[in-house]
Parts: C-alpha cells; sequence; structure tokens
C-alpha cells in the first residue's frame, strides 16, 4: 500500500456503511479497494474467505497467524470490520466468527472471474473516433493542466511576474476547488498558498490527485453530485487503459459532469466539451495502482508528470557542505518549489543556484513546510553525482536544516483524545495494547494510566464490543 | 468507566512547558486541560493557535537574538 492510496483508504474509513454498501454494487470499485487499500494480510484473509460457504470462526483464523502477529491481526481486521467488508457475529455458544459482506463478495468474484453484465470497467468506443489521439500527446496533456495547477499554487506565492497569466489557464472551478480544500487563499485578488498547499505540492503526483480528489468528493453532495457515483467512477478510471477512448454513453448524468471537470484536472481528455467519447490519461489509469504515477519500463510512459516528477536517475540537484544549492532546470515550477525554501541568487538558462540559509528555512517553516518535506525533496531530487554517496545530502547540511526548524518551533502537537479513568490495570493493558496495534497511539503514561490516540473511533468501537461481551 | 477527552497533545522540552504553564495560569487556565508529565500536557484544541503565538511573542521577549550577518558571496 502505498502513501497516497492510505489517504483515500483514511477517507473511505469514515464513510457510513450504507455508502459502503452502494459502493460494493460495483466490481471495479471493489476490485480497485481490494487491490490497493487494503493491507497485505487482510487481502489474505479476503482470499481466504471468499469462497468459503460459511461463516469462519474465530478460533480458526488465529491458527493462521503465530502468536507474535497478533498485533498484525487486530489491525488488519480492524480496517475490514471499518470498511465494511468483513462482519464480526457470536453464535450461541457465544464463539466469535467472521463472514465477508455479501455485496462485496460478490462483486469481489465478478471482477475475478469477469462474470456479470456490470460494464463497471467502462466501456470501449465502438465507433472509430476521427480525431484519435496518441498516448504522447495524452501524457503531455496530463502534465500541462497538472503543472498549471501545481504553478498556480506555488507561483503566486513567490511572486513570479508571470505568474498571474498562468492562473489564467486554472478554471475557475479548479480554484475554487483549491481554496475550498485549504490549499490556497485568496484575499485582494493575490493568491497565497496555505500550509496544506505545500504539503500537497510536496507530495508525489499520485497523492497529489488523490488529495485533490478528495476535496472534490467532501464537495460533490453540494454540487448535487452523488458521493458513490462519483467514487466509483474514479474507481472505474483506475481500471482503464491508456490511449483507448472509452464511451460516454453508459455513464450517469453525475458522471458526465464529472468528466467535466476531470479533464480540467487533466485526470481525462475530450477533444469537446460534447464528444462522445474521453481518453483516460496517466493520471487517470495510475490512480488505483500502487506503482504510482511514474513506473513502467517503457520509456514512453516513464515521463507522466515530466518536468515536477523526474524519476531518482534524472535528478537534478547539487547540495554542497557550504549549504550552497545549485539546480540544473528551467522548469518555473521548480524553481518556485525550491525558491520557498531556498535564497536563490542567480538564475542561467539551465541553472539556478543560490543558497541554503537559517532565514530562508525558517521563513518556510512559517509557511508550514517541515524540515523532514524540504529534505525529503532535496533528497528525492538529488542531481546523479550526489546520488554517488550514502546519503545523498551532506549530513551537516540535513542536521542543520532540522536544527533551523527546530529553533523556531519548540512544541510538537498532535490532536485526539486523551483516553482516562480506566477501571483497572488489566483493562488498561487491554485497550492499550488494542491501541498500540492499530497505530494509534501518541503517548502513556503507564503508572497514571493514561493514554494519547490520535483516532478514537475503532477503539470506542472496542470498548462498546466489549461491553457487550461481559 | 472509560472516558475520552479531546484536545490537543502538546510535546516540548521542561522549559517551554515551564513557560506553557505560565501562560495558562497569567491568562485564568483557559488553555491547558491537564499536566500529563514533565514533557507532556495536554491543551484545549481551539487554544492551541492562540497559545502557540504566545509562546512565539513571549520567547522573543525573553531571549535576544543576535542579527544573523549573513554573509552572501
Amino acid at each position: 500500500m502505498s502513501a497516497s492510496s492510505s489517504q483515500a483508504l483514511d477517507y473511505l474509513e469514515l464513510l457510513p456503511r450504507q455508502t459502503h454498501t452502494k459502493l460494493y454494487e460495483q466490481p471495479s470499485t471493489v476490485l480497485a479497494i481490494f487491490r490497493c487499500m487494503l493491507p497485505h494480510i487482510a487481502k489474505t484473509i479476503v482470499m481466504g474467505m471468499l469462497y468459503m460457504p460459511t461463516p469462519f470462526a474465530a478460533v480458526d483464523l488465529e491458527a493462521w497467524f503465530r502468536p507474535d502477529g497478533k498485533k498484525e491481526r487486530e489491525k488488519a481486521l480492524a480496517v475490514l470490520e471499518q470498511l465494511h467488508i468483513v462482519a464480526s457475529q457470536q453464535d450461541d455458544k457465544r464463539q466469535l466468527s467472521y463472514t465477508l459482506y455479501k455485496g462485496f463478495a460478490r462483486s469481489l468474484r465478478q471482477a475475478l472471474e469477469g462474470s456479470g453484465t456490470h460494464r463497471s470497467f467502462g466501456v470501449p468506443s465502438s465507433i472509430p473516433d476521427p480525431n484519435r489521439v496518441t498516448i504522447p500527446f495524452l501524457e503531455e496533456y496530463a502534465r500541462s493542466q497538472w503543472e498549471n495547477i501545481l504553478f498556480f499554487m506555488v507561483g503566486s506565492t513567490v511572486g513570479l511576474a508571470n505568474a498571474n497569466q498562468l492562473g489564467n489557464a486554472v478554471g475557475e472551478g479548479t480554484k475554487a476547488l483549491l481554496k475550498a480544500g485549504d490549499f490556497i487563499r485568496i484575499s485582494n485578488g493575490r493568491v497565497s498558498i496555505t500550509r496544506a498547499g505545500f504539503t500537497f505540492v510536496l507530495q508525489e503526483t499520485n497523492a497529489q490527485v488523490w488529495s485533490l480528489l478528495i476535496v472534490y468528493l467532501k464537495h460533490a453532495p453540494q454540487l448535487g453530485m452523488s458521493e458513490t457515483d462519483v467514487l466509483s467512477f474514479l474507481f472505474m478510471l483506475g481500471s482503464l487503459e491508456l490511449g483507448q477512448d472509452y464511451t460516454t454513453s453508459t455513464l450517469s448524468p453525475t458522471q458526465l459532469q464529472m468528466l467535466e471537470d476531470l479533464s480540467a484536472f487533466g485526470i481525462v481528455y475530450r477533444s469537446s466539451k460534447d464528444a462522445r467519447t474521453f481518453y483516460p490519461t496517466r493520471l487517470a489509469v495510475t490512480l488505483t495502482s500502487d506503482t504510482g504515477a511514474l513506473s513502467t519500463s517503457d520509456p514512453l510512459k516513464s515521463s507522466p508528470v515530466g518536468s515536477s516528477r523526474p524519476n531518482a536517475n534524472k535528478g537534478f540537484i547539487i547540495v554542497e557542505t557550504n549549504y550552497r544549492l545549485y539546480a540544473y532546470t528551467s522548469s518555473l515550477l521548480q524553481i518556485a518549489v525550491l525558491s520557498l525554501f531556498t535564497k536563490l541568487t542567480t538564475r542561467f538558462p539551465n541553472l539556478v543556484s543560490g543558497k541554503l540559509t537559517k532565514e530562508s528555512t525558517t521563513r518556510a517553516v512559517k509557511l508550514g513546510i517541515s524540515s523532514t518535506q524540504i529534505v525529503a525533496y532535496l533528497t528525492a531530487h538529488a542531481h546523479p553525482q550526489m546520488q554517488k554517496t550514502q546519503p545523498f545530502l551532506p549530513p551537516t547540511v540535513t542536521d542543520q536544516i532540522r536544527l533551523w526548524e527546530y529553533e523556531g518551533e519548540r512544541v510538537e502537537t498532535t490532536t485526539g483524545f486523551l483516553m482516562k479513568e480506566f477501571n483497572s490495570e488489566t483493562e488498561y493493558r487491554d485497550v492499550l495494547s488494542y491501541a498500540e496495534s492499530l497505530g494509534v497511539l501518541q503517548w502513556k503514561n503507564d503508572s497514571k494510566r493514561l493514554f494519547f490516540v490520535d483516532r478514537v473511533e475503532q477503539i470506542s468501537l472496542y470498548l462498546q464490543k466489549k461491553k457487550s461481551r461481559v | 468507566m472509560v472516558k475520552a477527552t479531546r484536545g490537543t497533545l502538546v510535546k516540548c522540552d521542561a522549559s517551554i512547558k515551564a513557560m506553557l504553564l505560565d501562560i495558562d495560569s497569567k491568562n485564568g487556565n483557559d488553555f491547558i486541560i491537564e499536566d500529563l508529565d514533565e514533557e507532556h500536557i495536554l491543551v484545549k484544541e481551539t487554544k492551541i493557535a492562540q497559545l502557540k503565538q504566545r509562546l512565539q511573542s513571549m520567547m522573543k521577549e525573553r531571549l535576544k537574538e543576535p542579527e544573523s550577518s549573513e554573509s552572501e558571496a
């Protein structure tokens, strides 16, 4: 499971059961969730249960795991229950057993067997398109649309002269969405980027696409669109093939409306607004894949969102131990991103140079970029020459960036819930170890029987279940 | 009965914590919900931004930093 799909998973987990049930009617959705949202152990459990005629006793499931795998097992089951894929029940003898939800099981079987007449994997257009477009064209289209959005966010903040002009290329709908997602703030017609926006820009493309789409999903009801429709369409897009044109005739009105917005993001391409076909771009087909937007050995496919995502061997940044930074790039987007945390001094046709200073770093920290993000960005884009040493960046520089951040930011905060007033040591230990296995535990104090978690939903479910069992 | 209290966990040095407690007591205990241990306190979620800001200004007052003389080449 990649970082980008875990974001989508977080979102999915919070949906109510009815939404899940509706979503699971589409085999393409079920397959996408199964393939890239579930942790590996959860996949194995689902696969094992898929063709079981009877409920699966919890004792038998436990037999699959080594005793030291308890943590992983509970985590996997918690995800499955949260997504309403697996239901647990007790029979008369108080034996716990698990079953797959019927809708999910049926759709997953259909997806795997290719049975049923659901058409949820998209229908290729039967009429040959006179204006057929090529894969390189689609790559270029996706890249320029997406870079425009990023540059719109970053460029206007750092005050590049032609940022406004580029901003015009970004549609009003997209701007509104960026604002709704709190990625940018617009005051007096001037756009400035927010903390969330920085995190967004520094993410990898696939994660960016998901972040934006999740904002889109959250606002779908306000636009009169059904959330399930939107989600199943996104999952369907993930299963389409690049370079193939698909017919719009099988889409629902909501999905037709979405096509327009998605083509503004560069996720799909349509030759005109009333074209009867659409093409998914690289951004769409990698939505539900682990490989991310830069994948495969095919040279054509290896440059997805080109200059903003050069892959590891195409790095362009050199950092010296004296904090000087040289970046071999002419891309305005990259220069804009660099200037968020670097004091850039000179620009040549293919090179910008500058220095990482205390001032530039603290400025970035104030805007909400963390030192980890800066270091990660520099590492990810390190020049091949830099990659010969391990670690890529000079340790003095990375340490100094961290120290600079620490000077400005003396407290570390986490929002969540403090759990207290446990009746007994056993109860405390039990709930604590459950929280630990979910990975939500942030802090604990054994002597006071207190602990702090960043998410409480599953813990409260667990406590309720415990209560009903006693 | 187990209770869950919503709030923001603040992790900091003992020295910073002393300053935070000071701010809290001077403002009618409006910020801190619970003092957890030497390095942790629980703060009202809605007040955290304000608390951070006050800490910043307090630090600025107390620690005079020498202006960094950047020598650019």
